[in-house]
């Protein structure tokens, strides 16, 4: 089997984020900590436990980002994806779904993979598109939301369990080839190895300058950032542990919420 | 050809889906600037009985295709289905909701249509330059605006960002019902398991004790379990990264792909509160945050907020309790 995963470099969610008065951009605060996408971590196991019950099996991986992006293609191959793919641009932060999903699209074409797999949402934009656009694009069966697959051993199929709401699975059988994006909780994403690591500072990945692609009209275009606004009063309670605790319960009480 | 406002209807098994009322409640805010009609459309395996509602409830007009394959939802069906209404109508807007159906479709539809996609929509904005979409970014702790640069615009719609409006009563909106025969190819549909659905006490609860990420390790879990004791009628429940965990059973998650929970009272400790756990809470009637983080989303959705180390804080919650129940 041939899979391609596509993961994404992402800011760590304890980061605080300043939005520019001018322009409303958003722009981190302090030294940026950033890690791979946690989804697409879980999609990335995926991909190599199938490698380990499916022989001859080949996982790249494609991320599409800034030079420091670099990074996580660079842990992917420590977990074990064979070749890592990084389309290079120069600033990641405005880049659309659909140029990232049309750029992956653009690279994938023609190169014969079974299963694409990617994480079911980034956790910077939360956008959750470039999964079911990139399937879309290159006329693939898609399933969002996968929590659980399971390959037919002559790799006609898939079968996959997609979490819905309230807990439930909707199960459901996909021709080969199809792109799936995985939910988090699914699999126990695995830590890079040494060895593998020295080879993925050995290999490198093969680079590949978004300008090298079809340019992608962008279809919708961002005009501020602000915080979010309060939905209810918020109260922040003052004091010491000891006072909020006893605020609190005040609080409760006058609420008639102490049952 | 007429221009409109296309909603998506969704079924829950055979009942209409109440956010189906909340995309109109989006409707109604964006025809104050665009006087469009509106067109409500439904797909499954037995459409009547929810077509007539949707149309009795909204006054609108309602087109419903009837597919046997629909018994449960089927994406490649979907696509196919609605690319042929969609493409034969004029839509500037098409209102879906942002669930784990409208994710699964709408990204791909709007691909096929050549629409732009915005998802995760929760509030309307105008920023002097038309119509503007506000949707979160960063877990929650920022929100951008957004501003269509196409004709036609798919928008999936945060669930519970807008209040269904009840209407006053108004004539029934024409229903048009169409079945199809069409088949999916490349998906077939095996059926729902309910693997984890089984009740662990939360619908019924009064008071909701709820764990996330900030709770740092499993032992701290006993401090949740503490807490929640303190209420009768009360149950434990968490966000998804403390289930992946394993530090909670998934039948205890609330949130988009877990459970909704509606209690008197919501206690959430260390939770940041982003778009998928807001979901399954935000219809809480009071709402506690313990949290470290004094931008945590989780403050905005609350009634009070503590920002306090919630293993400071609880203990001496439980303590001043303890203390005030003996007097």
């Amino acid at each position: 089997m041939k899979i391609l995963v596509c993961i994404k470099q992402v800011p760590d969610p304890e980061t605080i984020f300043k939005v520019e008065p001018a322009g409303g951009r958003v722009i981190p605060e302090g030294r940026l900590k950033s890690w791979m996408n946690r989804a697409d971590e879980s999609a990335l196991e995926e991909a190599l436990l199938i490698k380990e019950s499916v022989s001859e099996t080949v996982v790249d991986a494609i991320t599409v980002g800034p030079g420091p992006a670099a990074q996580v293609l660079e842990r992917a191959i420590g977990m074990g994806a064979d070749t890592g793919v990084h389309i290079l641009v120069p600033d990641d932060d405005l880049l659309k779904p659909l140029t990232i999903a049309s750029w992956i699209s653009s690279y994938a074409t023609g190169k014969g993979y079974d299963l694409i797999l990617a994480g079911v949402m980034g956790e910077d934009h939360m956008h959750g598109q470039v999964g079911p656009m990139l399937a879309e694009l290159m006329n693939l069966p898609c399933a969002t939301s996968v929590i659980a697959e399971r390959i037919d051993p002559a790799a006609v199929s898939v079968t996959v369990e997609r979490e819905i709401e309230g807990g439930q699975r909707s199960v459901m059988e996909i021709i080969l080839p199809a792109v799936l994006t995985f939910q988090t909780g699914g699999n126990e994403p695995r830590y890079p190895t040494l060895s593998n690591l020295m080879r993925a500072k050995k290999q490198r990945a093969l680079v590949i300058p978004s300008e090298a692609l079809p340019a992608v009209q962008d279809r919708e275009k961002i005009v501020g950032a602000d915080y979010p606004q309060k939905t209810r009063s918020g109260v922040f309670l003052e004091g010491t542990v000891k006072e909020k605790a006893s605020r609190l319960l005040d609080i409760l009480e006058k609420e008639a919420l102490l049952f | 050809m007429d221009k409109h406002i296309v909603i998506i209807a969704e079924l829950r098994g055979n009942q209409v889906n109440p956010i189906t009322y909340e995309l109109l409640a989006l409707a109604e805010k964006i025809r104050r600037t665009h006087t469009l009609p509106v067109k409500m459309i439904l797909l499954g395996a037995d459409v009547e009985m929810p077509a007539r509602e949707i149309a009795d409830a909204s006054g609108e007009a309602v087109l419903a295709i009837e597919n046997g394959h629909l018994k449960t939802y089927n994406g490649e069906l979907t696509k196919d289905l609605l690319y042929d209404i969609l493409s034969a109508l004029y839509p500037v807007f098409i209102l879906a909701a942002q669930t784990t159906q409208g994710l699964d479709f709408g990204p791909g539809l709007a691909v096929r249509l050549e629409a732009a996609c915005i998802t995760g929509v929760n509030a309307l904005v105008d920023k002097g330059e038309g119509l503007c979409f506000s949707r979160a970014a960063y877990h929650g702790k920022i929100v951008t605006h957004v501003l269509s640069a196409t004709e036609t615009t798919l928008l999936l719609v945060q669930p519970g960002a807008f209040k269904a409006v009840e209407k006053e009563a108004k004539a029934s909106g024409p229903v048009e019902i169409k079945t199809s025969d069409a088949e999916p190819k490349r998906i077939r549909s095996l059926g729902i398991s309910a693997t984890r659905s089984e009740d662990a006490g939360l619908a019924g609860a009064n008071v909701v004790v709820a764990a996330g990420r900030g709770v740092g390790e499993k032992e701290n879990m006993a401090l949740i379990k503490q807490l929640s004791a303190l209420f009768p009628r009360s149950a434990v429940a968490g966000s998804r990264p403390v289930c992946d965990m394993g530090w909670l059973e998934y039948k205890r998650q609330v949130g988009l792909t877990g459970a909704t929970v509606s209690p008197k009272l919501y206690i959430a400790c260390g939770i940041s509160g982003a778009m998928p756990h807001q979901v399954g809470m935000q219809g809480a009637g009071f709402i506690v945050a313990i949290s470290t983080d004094p931008r945590a989303p989780i403050f905005n959705l609350s009634d009070v907020c503590i920002q306090e180390d919630l293993k400071r804080f609880i203990p001496a919650l439980v303590e001043e309790f303890q203390k005030r129940k003996r007097q």
